[in-house]
């Protein structure tokens, strides 16, 4: 997939001004509430219109302001995920699924109805009608209705918003199933971080209207100035490694950079590698290992930058990959944390959890 | 249980009423969708113009269109020379009164249904790839459904009970023009037309609660489908 966004979208007081060009099978868009997210994902919706500027989908042009060019909606070829799930309340839950299949060319049909049924799990629903569903289940169906639309690119704005986090946490697996069976580019707007990690390579950090930064999360993170943002928005350390053994309900991990890590038992066999998800509040510094702690994780480090943020502060570890970790400003002092400072990264072995 | 002419009256009025429903039920329905979705310039004032019968004297309505319709207005001298179709005097005036003049309800109450009909869904079934018109069939007619049927339910009632513009423009003529309201009305005028009113205003309550009483089982079952019940 290869989407050029150039374009200037004014809705009342707010302006997006968007210049990127997103070429990663799947691209997570985020940013503070009110950045203009959603905005963007509605400009290649085709739902609003730029004021200036081209809206390109893989040589397709989809908005030319300068040319008068705007292809509406219907004729994009595109899926979307809207956050309430938006299905048709007067008709069932199959008539929904089937409402965008219906209208693909045979020749464009590239998803099956039952292996969308199938993968989903929404196999008991289909005669039921909207109202009767679940929240976790309207989103369900609402995915596999846009996956119907065999869309080119499949767009999500904040599809898990309106659940709870146990919620979350189960229709999470289905969006990477969709994702790994498809092989269907993906835009996945959403506030929340670790929602978008477990479904994207790429981020593209929205802000106040504007692309601020755009790569892999680790590049992302290394820019000092973009860390506040980041936290704002939840941040949490993706850190990688290779599992070790499974013993006492726990998990072991190699961490790459040569440490060890104890996380909460995963199914992964020994040798294979695991991302897994660290928030920065989680974890503690301490200048030396403590003793008699029940804290699983300690780890030596070097403190490579010290960052203040809106009310707190920052600090950036090198433990062979680079963690962030959340402290008060009381602490940078009683510490004397800064760049070079010999430190500890303490964490207990539950607050790492799995990619997927 | 009817003479027969109370039967023929009857017969009249639901043919009137039926027939100028399903005339302007499709231009209703357009009208209300275009003054709930669409600005254009003149938009004021094509409102203003389907609302007047609404809030003119029933018999000023009925006199312009007498004028307008009459062999010799502009409408009814094409109508005549091109289709041979009388208005005036004739049945087809009445329908064109009661049409006329149920007309603004009918837009009204469309027009409030397609502004309450969800614009999130239209637009979620566009990013479906359906196009503006499958739309409007598939997603906000059927939202508006409920609405859209109260609206025919009381244009129904207001043509059943059309007398003012009826009576200026088709007269009151047996079998032709001479509906409920104005078989009451002449009934009214003859000494002893008392128990012959009294016949006549039971058979338009009948009628009016059995139109009522569809309306209400439609829109419930609608209702029960779209959740708002």
């Amino acid at each position: 997939m290869r989407l050029e966004i150039d374009a200037t979208v004014r809705r009342g007081t707010f302006t997006l001004q968007v210049q990127t060009t997103i070429d990663t099978p799947a691209c997570g868009v985020f940013g503070p509430s009110g950045a203009g997210k959603s905005t963007l994902l509605a400009l290649v919706a085709g739902l609003v219109r730029p004021q200036a500027g081209r809206v390109v989908l893989d040589g397709v042009v989809f908005d030319d302001v300068a040319s008068a060019i705007h292809v509406p909606p219907h004729r994009r070829r595109l899926g979307v995920v809207f956050q309430h799930g938006h299905l048709l309340p007067h008709l069932s839950v199959e008539s929904n699924l089937r409402y965008g299949e219906r209208l693909v060319p045979d020749a464009g049909r590239r998803v099956s109805f039952d292996e969308v049924v199938r993968l989903i799990e929404i196999g008991d629903l289909l005669t039921r009608v909207p109202r009767t569903l679940s929240g976790g289940q309207r989103q369900r169906v609402a995915l596999g209705r846009a996956l119907l639309c065999s869309p080119r690119l499949l767009l999500m704005d904040e599809p898990l918003a309106a659940l709870d986090r146990g919620l979350k946490r189960q229709i999470l697996p289905y969006l990477r199933r969709v994702r790994d069976t498809f092989a269907m580019p993906i835009l996945h707007v959403s506030h929340d971080l670790p929602e978008l990690l477990h479904v994207c390579d790429e981020l593209l950090l929205v802000a106040d209207g504007r692309s601020l930064a755009q790569g892999p999360l680790g590049r992302i993170a290394g820019d000092p100035g973009l860390l506040p943002l980041l936290h704002d928005a939840g941040m949490v350390n993706v850190l990688r490694g290779t599992v070790l053994a499974h013993a006492d309900g726990m998990t072991s991990i190699a961490l790459e950079g040569g440490s060890t890590a104890f996380g909460p038992r995963r199914e992964e066999a020994a040798g294979s590698r695991v991302e897994l998800l660290l928030r920065p509040d989680d974890v503690a510094l301490a200048l030396r290992p403590v003793d008699g702690i029940s804290l699983q994780n300690q780890i030596p480090g070097t403190v490579l930058r010290v960052t203040a943020a809106s009310d707190r502060v920052l600090v950036t570890v090198d433990i062979g990959q680079e963690v962030l970790v959340e402290v008060s400003g009381r602490t940078v002092a009683q510490l004397g944390l800064q760049a070079g400072r010999e430190v500890c990264i303490l964490f207990k072995a539950m607050a790492l959890s799995g990619r997927a | 249980m009817l003479s027969p002419a109370e039967y023929e009256i009857l017969i009249l009025s639901l043919q009137v009423a039926v027939t100028a429903l399903v005339a302007m039920a499709l231009p209703g329905i357009a009208m209300g969708w275009l003054l709930a979705r669409c600005s254009f310039p003149g938009k004021a004032l094509v409102d203003a113009v389907v609302h007047l019968p609404l809030v003119l004297p029933p018999v000023v309505t009925g006199w312009l269109l007498l004028v307008a319709c009459g062999r010799n207005g502009p409408i009814g001298a094409a109508l005549h020379d091109w289709f041979g179709i009388r208005l005036v005097f004739d049945w087809k005036g009445a329908v064109l009164a009661a049409a006329v003049m149920a007309f603004p309800l009918l837009v009204r109450s469309v027009r409030l249904a397609i502004e309450l009909a969800d614009r999130d869904l239209e637009r979620a079934a566009a990013t479906c790839g359906a196009a503006p018109f499958r739309v409007f069939c598939t997603v906000t007619l059927p939202l508006a459904m409920p609405g859209i049927l109260a609206g025919l339910v009381l244009s129904f009632a207001r043509c059943l009970g059309e007398f003012g513009a009826t009576i200026t423009i088709a007269g009151s003529i047996p079998g032709e023009s001479r509906t409920l309201p104005v078989a009451i009305w002449q009934y009214t005028q003859v000494p002893d037309g008392d128990a012959s009113v009294w016949r006549l205003v039971l058979l338009s309550m009948v009628v009016s609660v059995a139109a009522l009483v569809v309306s209400e089982w439609m829109s419930r079952r609608l209702g029960a489908r779209l959740g708002a019940a």
